[in-house]
């Protein structure tokens, strides 16, 4: 028997196991990520890493830029994704929401870049 | 005529920060909320404020003398506490998705905030001790 | 001799067209009788506006649901004794998330469309309905042995749920659980109801649904049941071929 099911199409990207599956995967990665972010900013040293001069010297092993870089690009994506599910609770319109996403398009991508720079204009003065 | 009143809408968010009447998860749901909130507002202030690096250590080490002080510490131990509590609760979520503990999630909500709330402990000491 | 406590009973009221206030009414009840009970004397000797909603009176027809000092329950099975003390104050308020018709009478309407969108089903064979520790000889493929499904329709979980409080078009703890009944083999048009913004993804795992559910339908778990349902669905299809 089957049940009179009435079946709503999705006229927008609003949620959906993709976005939602996004978050779980970042999420994971940044409990790693996170966790060696803050043990080596506090634990590492005699002082964490504090001075100017600690954190040239941290950047220079080559590993470090690769790792805070992609720690970065993940903390940005969960952020922002995030943030978004939270703005879809507020049931915004479509036009709405093609605004919020273009948005936070363009800061995530400013942040990643910014912060991508920023990494290795440190790097560069060790 | 109020019709609207016990309606959802989008104008009661206030309700998610709401602690009256809320079982144990439900707490669990508004440190989520909260801590996502507050940390993706430190996150974009932190990429601002660690430009300073760029002007060379006598602009950030001047910088790093003004964020020594106890009060700067303590909210940075803030930080660090709305990250465990964040990430350690988002396990327990994701756990759940996937249907692993659903039964026991109070339990596991419990067991988790207790070891963020070591951890945030032991972050603490060697904050303010160093 | 049966005991007698003499309390409070603040009763929220709003009738079409006007602010809701709240009403207060001294009664005289004994704590083993139900807040229900106290609502009905209100009702029958005192104040005979006051509008709610009634029908079995043994938590079998889901009509009586109210928040009771700020929490979802059934009346008809929450003694007194457990919500106040002798001289103390019930708070009795209709659930949220429903627009109010009367007082303490919410218009269920959008939660009955939706149970039917989803085919939800109120009889199940009974190894589809998923009882803890259901004896082994029931669950004989035959499907001789059916029973009523645990959900009662009352409405709790959606008064409950966060998430519900600022999304009027979310589906809802209990209809989910309804759709994750009919589980998405057996009903594979329900894929796009269920994984869409207003579907299991809005919920935000705060399991207030399961905490006041009346009825062991535990929501929680069969939507986190549904997710994973859905996320096989959709990463196995990458994995197909064609």
């Amino acid at each position: 028997m089957s049940a009179n099911i009435q079946s709503v199409s999705t006229p927008r990207s609003g949620e959906n196991s993709w976005w939602y599956l996004l978050k779980i995967v970042t999420g994971v990665l940044l409990v790693v990520l996170l966790g060696i972010h803050l043990v080596v900013n506090h634990f590492i040293g005699q002082h964490g890493l504090l001075t100017y001069a600690d954190i040239v010297a941290y950047y220079q092993n080559p590993i470090i830029p690769i790792m805070e870089i992609c720690f970065l690009a993940v903390v940005v994506l969960h952020s922002l994704t995030g943030l978004r599910g939270i703005l879809l609770d507020l049931k915004p319109s479509r036009t709405i929401l093609q605004v919020i996403d273009t948005f936070m398009i363009i800061v995530g991508v400013a942040a990643v870049t910014y912060g991508t720079w920023l990494i290795l204009t440190i790097k560069s003065r060790g | 005529m109020d019709t609207q009143h016990n309606r959802p809408s989008p104008s009661r968010f206030w309700n998610w920060f709401n602690p009256v009447g809320r079982q144990t998860s439900g707490w669990a749901f508004m440190l989520q909320r909260v801590t996502a909130l507050g940390l993706t507002f430190y996150l974009f202030l932190h990429l601002i404020i660690l430009g300073q690096l760029a002007y060379g250590p006598q602009g950030y080490d001047s910088f790093i003398k003004l964020v020594s002080s106890p009060i700067f510490i303590a909210s940075e131990l803030l930080v660090v506490a709305a990250a465990f509590l964040h990430g350690l609760n988002g396990i327990r979520i994701i756990l759940t998705t996937f249907g692993i503990s659903v039964t026991r999630q109070k339990q596991l909500f419990y067991a988790l905030m207790v070891l963020a709330l070591i951890i945030i402990t032991v972050f603490g000491i060697r904050m303010f001790t160093v | 001799m049966s005991e007698k406590w003499n309390i409070t009973l603040k009763v929220s009221r709003q009738k079409q067209g006007e602010a809701p206030h709240f009403d207060e009414y001294k009664i005289e009840v004994n704590p083993d009788e139900y807040v229900l009970d106290a609502v009905e004397r209100v009702w029958a000797f005192i104040d005979r506006t006051v509008c709610f909603r009634h029908a079995c009176h043994h938590s079998t027809c889901g009509a009586c649901g109210m928040r009771v000092n700020d929490v979802e329950k059934l009346t008809c099975i929450t003694y007194i004794r457990d919500v106040t003390h002798d001289g103390g104050t019930i708070k009795v308020e209709p659930l949220r998330n429903f627009p109010v018709v009367s007082d303490l009478a919410v218009d269920m309407g959008s939660l009955y469309r939706r149970l039917e969108s989803v085919g939800a089903r109120s009889v199940l064979p009974v190894p589809e309905a998923e009882i803890e520790r259901s004896p082994s000889s029931w669950s004989a493929d035959d499907g001789q042995y059916i029973r009523l499904a645990d959900c009662i329709e009352c409405g709790l979980c959606i008064s409950a749920c966060p998430a519900a409080t600022t999304s009027k078009d979310y589906l809802g703890p209990a209809v989910l659980a309804g759709a994750q009944a009919n589980g998405l083999k057996r009903n594979p048009e329900l894929m796009n109801l269920v994984d869409s913004e207003d579907g299991v993804w809005r919920c935000h795992s705060a399991f207030e649904c399961t905490a006041v559910c009346p009825s062991f339908v535990d929501p929680a778990r069969r939507i986190m049941d549904l997710r994973t349902q859905i996320f096989k669905e959709r990463v196995g299809s990458l994995f197909r071929k064609a």
